[in-house]
């Protein structure tokens, strides 16, 4: 007994093990309003990344590279060249490029150019109408294929030539006919309709070869088909668990799918459980969790009488009442061994992995917006399989009249083998149509007494088809899969008939062994580390050729200004910009939660949000800093709350009251439908003016109030924590967190009159993915509270004096302040600049104009990208262009956010300024000179390391396989619970990236370029386990350039640092970056701008 | 000139599409090129027809409504004839101006809105005959060529649905639409049928006045026929769950077609069919009892969805239950201003749906007490009251298996009486032959070589097997064997008739020939 009772606790154990371990499948996206970019695999990020592709692509079957269809475009493109191809396939030792194939007339055949050909070419095998067709209609058999190069063309007619073919006919037929004898095959061409059946000619060698065959394959073919079927029983059945659900079991049995029934019922109930505020009516009785409602709820659902599902009530009513006691019931009711359990549950949770996501997400996250009720994946589960073993009953019932359990369908399918043969060849695999309709029909009728004799009958068709030689055979070359692969390889190697004869068998198994070699993942591993070197390569020659060029690798004079960004890589090409324009101005760039997380509370807001960063863990701010108006403006301060508050509460309630109730909506849309029709016709056809015009006179009745922010804490306050966040920040707090700004970013000395800190955010419109365009230090939200309050901070005299007892002395001369850029209307917006000093005036005046300047040349830039831009937009064009983006409720696009962002420079800005780099790069400032422990640098890897990789890693797997990774289009996205977005009315979750955003993105790893010695890195890697997960495992590429020398020195995993050498071609010069991009839409390629006075020459 | 003008408010959206569907069919607007060019054509037809609208608005105000215009015959056999006629009273101008205009800025909206999309043109052409559609409804002088606009909305309506046809979800929710559809139009011809016999004109000024001569019973027979499109296209209750399901497309054309324009189409036909209802008086309660039924099911499933796009088409759907509960008591006007500032209030709503998450500044005031705790009445909102399953299991089910039978039929009599050989494997035959090698029979009667030859032969094989069937077989065991096989159809169709679907197919049948 307690044998017994350990047992169940045992697997009630694992069972809980496995639904935690559920978080290392599932996407781990937060809810919609919340999202922050993160690896998509971040559940596999202990493997190394090409493993954990595989392993992805084993538990999702999603791929993880590009298409190889895309790989052979960018090679097309030059995206990739050969050369690429070539050292990638060089470096892989479980290749052994170099091996010899054989010696041909003018060259060596090596195994290298197998590779590089069976890459560059589709060699897939074919079908035999896909062949016949080739070679009727394509003239496969007459002509080289239209693909060959000019260079292998010439090159197989030479040879042909040789061996006396003179003409192209004769030299292609010659190569079919060697390529055919090489494997031992012979071909004639059957017309489609003989591929019906068996040739007489086929079935009697058939025959006579199974005489020679085994014991249990001379016996009579009905002997043969029930062994067969009895072995695809024991294989279906032994697949439940890890790779099947009894769902995806029926499917391939009567291609009927259960979730198409059970979906809008799961998805309706759980979506309710699960709103964050759409409905007004969410679920009674929330409290006693998901499971416990939904039997409730399920008792009275009529579906039972509609769907015919008879034992419903019964069922329901003797359901246990723990969740975890009813999947252990469940299991066992559907006769699944102990130990395929939990593999069971991941399968289940996997079919739709976008609403099991959210249950875990939300079930990790309790108390998520204050939303008590629990969450918990067991219910989930729980439910899940209730619902699919009541369906599936039925559908069993109907089918065959018995039980949905795997021993029924054993002892069913045991005795009506040919039936299930028949079914798993229509519905799991492929039948030719003839066969298909027969079957499909014998299916439809099944309930009018089919006898045995039928599927029998058709069994034996099946059987017979799949022996025919156009039926597609696993093991062994067959015309299809092997001769035509090798037919059409031979043609783009060159090599004609008498090649491949003298290749011989062994060659030929040697080509099919390299082709065997390079599975989907390995191919799309080898074109990926090769679109990777490509630009690779070229980031490095530019910062190799721009070493030494950058100014103020030290501050030996002052600049003008110092204008601190967000490291974003789109903040790229508005600082080149500035710099070009104003070659005085330094420019640097740092997480854009300038180490002051708080709690932000507008002079708007109801409620305070946090801005702080959540990657790689979560930061929950404990101190709370408010937006007020100024003392002079305390009046319209309180009028404009007033107002505000009245119109915004008109406006919700036509919004949200339009759509509730029955007599009240008919109220509030007659009053707001001349309102809507003007907006529309606004919005629609010149949404920028429309969009001024709206503010306008929003400010007019609202009335524009000065405001400042209360930052400041006495010094005797308690000490501040998350669960009780304090108003404002003590003298000691605030040096601190200025402190940690500056040291990190190597502002200590050499300040300027006017230091500049620009938060972001991205003003759009209808754009449920907004907070992916905002900033990712501020967990998607905007940061320019951020860089305001840090001003504030620095400029405070106390502060200023704590400063300058850790020796960084800002001067009193120095003034800081806070703005925010509009990364989508390319506008910056300023704070308190009442405080500016009257002395600075001036200067700041100037400041605004250089940037307002810079962000003119800026939105010019971006608009090359832009389909709907004029090519020939000047930059108040361009930036009249990129404003009605931003205004247009209409735009799918309103910006590109991330998109291209490649590589991460973690350094002073001299290591990079002076070149282009077409907006692609983070830009961490970091100054080596200033770091002798490490301990900066350590703190930037751990920390905008991670985010950049976040980043990176979540575009590369949305746009390198959109439909499994990323969400799909936009233009059908239904936000559902304000938990993330469906397709149409009832789909699953949909996480990841929208098409819209990765179109044009070139999936590839983060390249980071860290300004530093080797030996100082290898130590902080060797102390820090997250980084030698995020590099060792090799999800970011880094390289190491030495602050002093330049060397350059790349990271492999396996071999450790290896020092890189620069190309001979020189880098590209330009006059200014404008020359780099004019006239182009598609990515440009590092160069190196040489603009006056801008860098030293 | 007015003759023209009212040409040039339907005639270039349908143009239009017919453009851009040629283009498909030739590929000469394919892609990312083709986009412009594609909605330049869209464009412009919407705007011509929104102009004409407009001048026709002009002339209205300034002179008088133009009312009823014909252009010409249709069709004419004996004394029935269908013109080619306008109606362009005020309640068509008005709802004409409605249509083009939010036509109109759906379609600029679309053109960012799907730029890249795969569906580009296809949708463009489905927009442009869906304004096409809609503007003849609402201008259309007689019932036949209301009708047409009517199939034209229904189809684009299906096409748009099935956007993204790749997914089940959206074709099955096409079908469902399309079909619930149908049954609509089914009244919609009966009621032609019965204009057509009872007051003999298919005009609407000749409903009108013919109207009144009228028995109460055949004017409401025509209404109950002209009632049953009103139920399905405009979704009210029972039809009502085709429309929540058919959010499958792209955004904009969920805003026109079912926020906006089409749902409305159905209380626009009642409105034009107010005289009808002064003859039958009684049918109204009746009216206004779905109208307060449709409402009530709207909000109360629209108070448990979930997500935004079934939220606001459940908000719709109470809106156009209140507009036909106006019909229903007679206050017409109020229904007429309810449906135009509706139709531009969801317009809006609906482009904005992706947005009302960063709108909203907080979660929906919840409902009220009283209501909150009840658990069946929840389950049964937040199920939509199982229309859906409840058709699929009166109607959906039924006609399916009626479809399979008769598939088992034509597979089981029909192909064996035509003489469709059964097909066996090669494998198998040659195995039961018993090892007999496949060259000791030939393969017919007879052999021949040549082109001469092997057209003889097959004509011979022809007449072997003609013999063989029909005649050899007719006699003898032949005879018998035909005989048996009768028998067991006969016990098959008796056993087919026991099933109470082909009882009801009898009795329908029936039905039909007496009447």
């Amino acid at each position: 007994m307690s044998e017994h009772t350990a047992a169940s606790t045992e697997i009630r154990k694992r069972i809980r093990d496995a639904v935690a371990h559920l978080e290392h499948v599932l996407p781990g996206q937060a809810p919609i309003k919340d999202f922050v970019h993160h690896n998509t695999l971040h559940g596999l990020q202990q493997l190394p990344f090409s493993e954990a592709i595989a392993e992805a692509r084993r538990v999702t079957g999603n791929r993880g590279y590009l298409p190889p269809q895309r790989f052979r475009e960018l090679l097309a493109e030059g995206r990739i060249t050969e050369e690429d191809l070539t050292v990638v396939l060089d470096q892989d030792p479980e290749l052994q490029a170099d091996e010899l194939l054989i010696e041909l007339e003018d060259r060596p055949l090596e195994r290298r150019d197998i590779y590089f050909g069976a890459l560059a070419h589709p060699l897939q095998p074919i079908t035999g109408n896909q062949l016949i067709w080739h070679i009727q209609e394509l003239g496969a058999l007459v002509w080289l294929q239209s693909d060959v190069s000019h260079h292998n063309r010439e090159r197989l007619l030479a040879s042909a030539r040789l061996s006396g073919l003179t003409t192209e006919l004769e030299a292609i037929a010659d190569l079919w006919s060697a390529c055919l004898s090489a494997l031992g095959l012979e071909h004639f061409i059957l017309h489609p309709e003989e591929l019906v059946d068996l040739a007489p000619e086929h079935a009697e060698r058939l025959l006579s070869d199974a005489s020679r065959d085994t014991e249990e394959q001379r016996s009579p073919l009905q002997q043969r088909i029930r062994i067969e079927a009895a072995r695809l029983l024991q294989n279906l059945l032994d697949r439940v668990g890890p790779e099947l659900t009894l769902r995806s079991l029926l499917q391939q049995l009567t291609g009927e799918d259960l979730l198409d029934d059970m979906l809008p019922l799961i998805i309706r109930q759980l979506a309710s459980f699960l709103d964050q505020g759409v409905a007004p009516w969410s679920t009674p009785n929330k409290e006693a969790g998901f499971f416990h409602t939904w039997r409730e709820l399920a008792k009275s659902d009529l579906i039972q009488v509609f769907q015919e599902l008879h034992t419903w009530r019964d069922e329901i009513d003797s359901l246990p009442h723990d969740a975890l006691e009813a999947i252990i019931a469940e299991l066992q009711r559907i006769g699944l061994p102990r130990d395929r359990w939990t593999t069971y549950l991941e399968r289940l949770a996997l079919e739709v992995p976008g609403w099991s996501g959210m249950v875990l997400w939300r079930e990790l996250h309790r108390g998520y917006e204050g939303m008590t009720a629990p969450v918990a994946m067991l219910d989930y589960l729980a439910v899940r399989l209730v619902l699919e073993r009541l369906f599936a009953r039925r559908l069993c019932r109907r089918c065959w009249q018995v039980e949905a359990s795997l021993d029924m369908l054993r002892w069913y399918f045991r005795r009506n083998g040919f039936e299930l043969l028949a079914r798993h060849n229509l519905f799991a695999e492929r039948l030719p149509e003839y066969l298909a309709a027969r079957v499909q029909r014998a299916v439809a009728t099944s309930d009018l007494d089919r006898g045995e004799r039928d599927w029998v009958q058709l069994a034996e068709l099946i059987w017979t088809w799949r022996r025919s030689p156009s039926a597609d055979r696993p093991g062994g070359h067959t015309v299809y899969s092997g001769a035509w692969p090798l037919f059409r390889l031979a043609q783009h190697l060159g090599l004609a008939g008498t090649d491949i004869r003298a290749l011989g068998r062994r060659g030929a198994d040697v080509i099919f062994d390299c082709l065997a070699k390079l599975t989907d993942d390995k191919a799309g591993n080898l074109w990926l580390l090769a679109y990777e070197r490509h630009y690779r390569e070229q980031v490095l020659t530019a910062l190799a050729g721009n070493h030494g060029r950058g100014r103020w690798s030290s501050r030996d004079t002052a600049p003008s200004a110092q204008v601190m960004f967000c490291m974003d890589d789109r903040e790229e090409g508005i600082r080149r910009h500035l710099e070009e324009l104003a070659p005085e101005i330094e420019t640097l760039g740092a997480a854009a939660h300038f180490s002051v997380p708080h709690n932000w509370r507008g002079l708007d807001d109801k409620q305070a949000t946090a801005l702080a960063p959540v990657i790689p863990n979560p930061v929950i701010p404990a101190h709370e800093v408010c937006e007020v108006p100024r003392p002079e403006a305390r009046a319209q301060g309180a009028t404009h709350a007033r107002r505000h508050a009245r119109l915004e509460g008109w406006r919700q309630s036509l919004l949200q009251g339009s759509r509730r109730g029955l007599l009240a909506p008919a109220a509030a849309l007659i009053a707001g439908a001349p309102l809507a029709l003007s907006s529309l016709i606004g919005k629609v056809l010149m949404p920028a003016r429309f969009d001024r015009l709206v503010s306008g006179l929003r400010d007019r009745i609202e009335g524009v109030v000065a405001t400042g922010i209360e930052l400041t804490a006495p010094n005797d306050s308690p000490p501040a924590t998350p669960e009780k966040p304090r108003l404002g920040f003590t003298d000691e707090e605030q040096a601190d967190r200025v402190e940690a700004l500056l040291r990190s970013s190597g502002l200590t000395y050499g300040f300027s009159p006017l230091v500049v800190i620009l938060g972001h955010g991205s003003r759009n419109q209808n754009n449920p993915h907004a907070s992916a365009y905002n900033c990712g230090a501020c967990s998607g939200r905007f940061s320019g509270p951020n860089a305001r309050l840090v001003a504030a901070m620095g400029n405070r005299a106390p502060v200023r004096a704590l400063l300058a007892q850790r020796d960084i002395s800002i001067p009193a001369g120095t003034w800081i302040v806070g703005g925010e850029h509009d990364t989508c209307r390319d506008n910056i917006f300023w704070f308190d600049v009442e405080d500016i000093p009257s002395a600075l005036g001036a200067a700041f005046e100037g400041l605004q104009q250089q940037l307002q300047d810079a962000c003119l040349l800026h939105a010019q830039e971006r608009c090359r990208r832009f389909a709907s831009a004029r090519s020939d937009l000047d930059p108040a064009g361009a930036y009249q262009h990129v404003e009605g983006r931003s205004a247009d409720f209409s735009q799918a696009r309103p910006e590109l956010g991330h998109v291209a962002n490649a590589c991460a420079f973690i350094g002073r800005r001299s290591m990079s300024r002076g070149a282009f780099f077409d907006r692609r790069s983070f830009l961490i400032s970091y100054d080596p000179t200033q770091d002798p422990t490490g301990e900066i640098l350590e703190q930037h890897l751990l920390t905008n390391g991670a985010v950049g990789a976040g980043i990176s890693l979540e575009y590369y797997f949305s746009a390198a396989n959109n439909p499994g990774y990323g969400a799909g289009t936009k233009v059908t996205h239904n936000v559902t619970g304000w938990l993330g977005v469906m397709e149409g009315a009832c789909s699953d979750l949909r996480t990841g990236l929208p098409n819209q955003m990765i179109e044009i993105h070139e999936p590839m790893r983060l390249l980071a370029v860290i300004e530093q010695s080797t030996k100082m890195l290898t130590a902080i890697y060797r102390r820090q386990p997250p980084l030698q997960e995020l590099v060792g495992n090799g999800w970011v590429q880094l390289a190491a350039k030495n602050p002093d020398s330049g060397e350059i020195h790349l990271f492999e995993p396996d071999k450790g640092w290896v020092p890189w050498q620069p190309p001979d071609t020189p880098v590209r010069r330009v006059k200014r970056s404008i020359e780099c991009f004019a006239g182009e839409s598609g990515p440009c390629s590092p160069a190196l701008i040489a603009a006056p006075d801008f860098c030293r020459e | 000139m007015l003759e023209l003008l009212v040409t040039l408010i339907v005639l270039p959206p349908l143009l239009a599409a017919a453009w851009i569907a040629i283009g498909m069919v030739f590929g000469s607007n394919e892609g990312e090129a083709g986009e412009a060019g594609t909605a330049h054509i869209a464009q412009g037809a919407a705007v011509l027809s929104l102009l004409s609208v407009l001048s026709l608005d002009l002339f209205a105000l300034l002179v008088r409504a133009p009312g009823q215009i014909r252009l010409g015959t249709w069709l004419a056999s004996g004394e029935v004839e269908a013109a080619i006629s306008f109606t362009l009273d005020p309640l068509a101008l008005s709802l004409a101006t409605l249509v083009a205009s939010i036509c109109l800025l759906t379609q600029r909206f679309s053109v960012n809105y799907l730029h890249r999309e795969a569906g580009f043109q296809r949708f463009f052409m489905i927009l442009s005959l869906f304004t096409g559609a809609m503007l003849l409804i609402v201008t259309a002088g007689n019932l036949l060529l209301a009708f047409v606009g009517w199939e034209l909305a229904g189809v684009s309506s299906y096409l748009l649905i099935a956007y993204a046809y790749d997914r089940n979800q959206a074709a099955e929710s096409a079908t469902r639409a399309f079909v619930t559809n149908r049954i609509g139009d089914a009244g919609f011809l009966l009621a032609i049928f019965l204009c057509l016999s009872w007051i003999g004109s298919l005009e609407w000024p000749d409903i009108t006045t013919g109207s009144a001569g009228l028995s109460r019973s055949s004017a409401g027979l025509i209404l109950l026929a002209l009632l049953l499109p009103v139920l399905a296209k405009s979704a009210l209750v029972p039809f009502a769950g085709w429309i929540a399901r058919a959010l499958e497309g792209p955004t904009p054309s969920s805003a026109v077609f079912y926020g906006s324009l089409m749902v409305h189409a159905g209380v626009y036909l009642l409105i034009r069919s107010a005289p009808l209802f002064q003859q039958a008086p009684s049918l109204m309660p009746m009216l206004a009892l779905l109208g307060l039924t449709t409402a009530l099911y709207g909000w109360l499933s629209g108070l448990t969805q979930t997500d935004v796009k079934t939220s606001l088409m459940f908000a719709t759907t109470t809106q156009v239950g209140l507009m036909v509960l106006a019909c229903g008591l007679g206050w017409l006007e109020l229904a007429t201003w309810h449906l135009v500032l509706h139709a531009i209030w969801r317009a809006y709503q609906f482009l904005h749906a992706p947005a009302l998450m960063h709108l909203a500044t907080g979660p929906a005031r919840p409902v009220p007490r009283w209501l909150r705790d009840r658990k069946r009445l929840y389950n049964a909102a937040l199920q939509r009251f199982w229309l859906d399953p409840a058709a699929d299991a009166l109607l959906v089910r039924p006609t399916r298996q009626l479809a399979r039978d008769i598939q088992a039929f034509d597979d089981q009599v029909v192909d064996r009486l035509v003489g469709l050989p059964d097909q066996t494997s090669a494998l198998s035959s040659m195995e039961d032959r018993g090892g007999r090698g496949p060259g000791t029979q030939a393969k017919g009667v007879t052999q021949a070589s040549g082109l001469l030859g092997s057209l003889l032969e097959s004509l011979a094989d022809l007449l072997y097997w003609f013999e063989e069937r029909l005649v050899l077989r007719g006699g003898g065991e032949g005879l018998e064997a035909g005989i048996r096989h009768l028998g067991g159809y006969l016990q098959q169709i008796e056993d087919l008739l026991s099933r109470p679907r082909y009882l009801l197919l009898l009795i329908m049948a029936t039905l039909v020939v007496i009447l």
